[in-house]
C-alpha cells in the first residue's frame, strides 16, 4: 500500500543541471502510473527518486504519510526492473530472484516457495539453475521480472523494462506487465519513451518535457485533448499533422486560414492570431455536409489493415490515415470531410491548446 | 597420385614465430636456469669453462646448510672446500631463515591491509558521486608518479619519530603507501566497468552500500582482487631500498637484504648465494602458478579503463 506524493521536487545535478524542475504529482495507491517523455525529459530521475537512488535537492517525496526523502533505497518498500536488467552475473537465475527476500531475511522455506511461485508464473522454472549470461533477452527481462515481483513490494519501478526485448516480444510482455498489475495491487510507476506502450498500460499517463510535466491524464484525455503541441505530437503514430496558419474571423465565425485552405472552427472563441491545426491521421471521413479538406495523393502506402496516404494540401503534406477500400493513385485528387470536434487547436506562440478557451 | 605440398608462407611464418618464442623463452629463462642449476653445484664447479648446466655431481650442500643454521642446529662453518675458492657458508646464512619469515610477515600484511584499505575505497571512487572524487583518484594516482627514491629520507624521519626503526611495523607502513595507490587505481577502474545499474539493483535489493560491495561487487572482481595482491605481495618481498634503511638487525631484516648481504663478505660464495637466491624466488612463483588464470583477465582489466 503505497501513495506518493511529490511536493514541488527540484533535482539539480553536482554540474548545475537541472533534471526536474519544482515537481507535484500525487499517484494513487496501486494506480498504473506511466512516465512518458523524450529522453532527458526527467521522467528516469523522477523514477530513481522514488527508488531512493537519486537525492533530492528541493522540496518532499511522501510514501503515504511519511516523508522519504533522506530514507536510502534499501530501507524503501520499493522493487525496480532495469532497462538494462542488471542481473548478477555470478548468481543462478534461482539467487538472482532470491536476492532480495535473502537480504530481508526471508526463511529458507517461504523464500523458496515463493521464488517457485514467480518462476512458474513467468514460466521459467526450467532455467532456474543457469547464470544470466546463458540467457536470451526475453528470459532475462523475465527473471528481471521475477526478482522483483517475489519481493511483493509496495511500490514497482519500471525503467524502460521493454525496450531490449524485439517488437513481438515487447507485444506480449506488456499484457504481461499489466496482469502483473491487476495481481500485485501495488502502486506500479513505469517510465518509458514509448508512446504505445504508454497508452496500452498506463491508468494515467504523465507527459514530462525538461523536467517539467507537460500534461497529467488517463490515455484518452492525453491522446484526445493534449494541452498543447508538445503533448499533441509526442502521442499518436503516425503523429499528428501540424499546420501552421491564422485564426481569423469571418461574418464573427472562426475559421482557420491558410494560403487557399479555409476551415471554420465554430466553436472558438477569442479575437485573431497565429495558430497551429493539429490533424490526427485517422480523424478524416468521406465527404459530408461538415468542412472538406481538398487535395492531391502523392503516396499512398498499403499498411496490411488500412493504409496511407500523403496528400498535398494547398502547399502542405499531410499523413492520412484512410480504409483500403479507397482506391486512389499518386498524382489523383482527392477529398475529405473533416469533424471540427477532432481538430486540435493550439495558439502558435506559446503552443497551448485553444480548446479549453471553446 | 599425391603431390606433395610445396611448403606455403603459413608454414614458414609458423617456424619463424616458433623459432622466435623459443628464442625468447632461453633469454628469459637461461638465468633462471642457471640459478637453479649452481645452487646445486660445488664452487669449483661454478667457475668450470665452460659452465656445467647440468652439474656433474649435483650438491644440496648448500639448502642443507642454510636449513640447518637457521633452525638453530649449526655455526656457520667452512665446508671443508677450499677457502681461498669461496667453498663456505657465509656468517649470514643463519639469517635466512628468520629474513625469509620476516618478509613472508611484510608481504602478507601488507596484501590484507590493501584488500582492506583499496576495496572500499575503489567502491566509493567508482559508484558514489561526491564532491572531490576525481581530485581523490588523481591525488592517489599522483603519488605514484613521485620515485620511491625521493621518498626515503621523508619516510625515514617519519619512521624514526614513529620510533619503528628496525621494527617490521616500518616496512608495512611504507609499503603501503607505495602499494596502496596502484591498488586502488587498478579496482576503481575494474569497479567502474560495472554497470551502475547493478550496484542500483542491489540497492534497491536491499543492500546498504557495504553489502553492496560484499555481495555483488567483490565476487565479481576476484580476478582484479588476485592481481592486486600479487602486485602488492610481490613489491614487498622484492623492496629493497627502504627496507635498507629502516632495518638494522636480524629482527626485521627482509630477504633480499640478508641476499645483497651474502656478497659483502670478504669471500663470495657464489654457490650460497644461488641457493639463497632460489629460496628467494620460490614463494612468488609458487603464488604466480597458483593464481596465474586470475593473473592476467586482472591486470588487462584494471589497464583498459583509465
Amino acid at each position: 500500500m503505497a501513495r506518493i506524493r511529490f511536493q514541488s521536487v527540484t533535482k539539480r545535478y553536482a554540474n548545475g543541471a537541472t533534471a526536474v524542475a519544482g515537481l507535484d504529482l500525487d499517484i494513487a495507491d496501486q494506480e498504473f502510473l506511466v512516465l512518458l517523455g523524450p529522453s532527458g525529459c526527467g521522467k528516469s530521475t523522477t523514477l530513481n527518486m522514488i527508488a531512493g537512488l537519486e537525492e533530492i535537492s528541493e522540496g518532499v517525496l511522501l510514501f503515504d504519510d511519511q516523508i522519504v526523502n533522506n530514507v536510502p533505497a534499501h530501507k524503501r518498500d520499493v522493487a525496480m526492473v532495469f532497462q538494462s536488467y542488471a542481473l548478477y552475473p555470478h548468481m543462478t537465475v534461482f539467487e538472482n530472484i532470491a536476492f532480495g527476500l535473502r537480504m530481508r531475511r526471508v526463511g529458507e522455506a517461504d523464500l523458496r516457495m515463493r521464488v517457485m511461485q514467480a518462476a512458474d508464473k513467468l514460466e521459467i522454472t526450467h532455467l532456474l539453475e543457469r547464470r544470466p549470461s546463458q540467457l536470451s533477452g526475453g528470459q532475462r527481462q523475465r527473471v528481471a521480472l521475477g526478482r522483483a515481483m517475489v519481493r511483493e513490494p509496495a511500490v514497482f519501478l519500471m525503467d524502460e523494462p521493454l525496450s531490449n526485448l524485439d517488437a513481438s516480444l515487447r507485444i506480449s510482455m506488456r499484457a504481461q506487465i499489466r496482469h502483473l498489475h491487476t495481481q500485485m495491487r501495488s502502486t506500479f510507476v513505469y517510465v518509458t519513451h514509448d508512446q504505445a506502450e504508454a497508452l496500452t498500460l498506463a491508468d494515467r499517463i504523465v507527459v514530462m518535457k525538461d523536467g517539467t510535466i507537460q500534461q497529467i491524464g488517463t490515455p484518452d484525455e492525453i491522446y484526445e485533448s493534449p494541452t498543447n503541441v508538445f503533448v499533441a505530437s509526442f502521442l499518436g503514430s503516425p503523429t499528428i499533422n501540424l499546420l501552421e496558419g491564422a485564426l481569423e474571423r469571418e461574418n464573427g465565425a472562426a475559421c482557420f486560414k491558410r494560403g487557399t485552405l479555409t476551415i471554420p472552427l465554430p466553436a472558438l472563441q477569442g479575437g485573431a492570431r497565429n495558430i497551429v491545426l493539429g490533424l490526427r491521421p485517422e480523424d478524416v471521413g468521406t465527404p459530408g455536409d461538415g468542412p472538406q479538406l481538398h487535395g492531391v495523393v502523392d503516396t499512398a502506402m498499403p499498411s496490411g489493415a488500412d493504409q496511407f496516404l500523403g496528400v498535398l494540401v494547398d502547399d502542405a503534406m499531410l499523413f492520412l490515415r484512410v480504409g483500403k477500400d479507397v482506391r486512389v493513385r499518386a498524382g489523383e485528387a482527392i477529398s475529405f470531410g473533416l469533424n471540427p470536434e477532432r481538430l486540435h487547436v493550439f495558439d502558435r506562440e506559446t503552443g497551448r491548446s485553444l480548446r479549453g478557451a471553446a | 597420385m599425391i603431390v606433395p605440398r610445396p611448403i606455403g608462407p603459413r608454414v614458414v611464418r609458423a617456424a619463424i614465430l616458433a623459432a622466435a618464442s623459443v628464442l625468447l623463452l632461453a633469454y628469459v629463462l637461461a638465468p633462471v636456469a642457471w640459478l637453479l642449476s649452481s645452487s646445486l653445484q660445488t664452487e669449483r664447479e661454478i667457475v668450470s669453462i665452460p659452465p656445467h648446466w647440468i652439474p656433474d655431481h649435483p650438491t644440496a650442500q648448500n639448502f642443507r646448510a642454510i636449513f640447518a643454521t637457521g633452525l638453530g642446529l649449526a655455526q656457520p662453518s667452512p665446508n671443508g672446500a677450499d677457502p681461498a675458492s669461496g667453498g663456505f657458508i657465509p656468517s649470514v646464512a643463519g639469517n635466512l631463515l628468520p629474513a625469509m619469515g620476516n618478509s613472508f610477515i611484510v608481504a602478507t600484511a601488507v596484501v590484507i591491509l590493501n584488500l582492506l584499505i583499496g576495496v572500499p575505497a575503489a567502491y566509493a571512487i567508482a559508484k558514489i558521486r561526491f564532491r572531490g572524487r576525481g581530485v581523490a583518484l588523481y591525488a592517489i594516482l599522483a603519488t605514484r608518479v613521485i620515485p620511491d627514491i625521493a621518498l626515503v629520507v621523508p619516510f625515514f624521519l617519519v619512521v624514526r619519530k614513529l620510533g619503528l626503526l628496525d621494527n617490521l611495523a616500518s616496512l608495512i607502513i611504507t609499503y603501503l603507501a607505495i602499494t596502496v595507490p596502484f591498488s586502488v587505481f587498478v579496482l576503481a577502474s575494474f569497479f567502474e566497468q560495472m554497470p551502475d545499474d547493478l550496484d542500483r539493483a542491489a540497492r534497491v535489493d536491499g543492500c546498504s552500500r557495504l553489502q553492496v560491495l560484499l555481495r555483488v561487487f567483490l565476487p565479481l572482481a576476484r580476478p582484479a582482487l588476485v592481481a592486486i595482491s600479487l602486485f602488492a605481495f610481490l613489491a614487498s618481498w622484492n623492496e629493497f631500498l627502504l627496507a635498507l634503511m629502516f632495518t638494522q638487525t636480524a629482527a626485521s631484516q627482509t630477504l633480499p637484504i640478508i641476499v645483497a648481504g651474502i656478497t659483502s663478505d670478504f669471500t663470495v660464495s657464489f654457490s650460497f648465494l644461488n641457493a639463497a637466491g632460489v629460496l628467494a624466488v620460490l614463494p612468488p612463483v609458487a603464488l604466480a602458478v597458483i593464481f596465474e588464470r586470475y593473473i592476467v583477465s586482472g591486470l588487462t582489466a584494471g589497464a583498459v579503463k583509465g
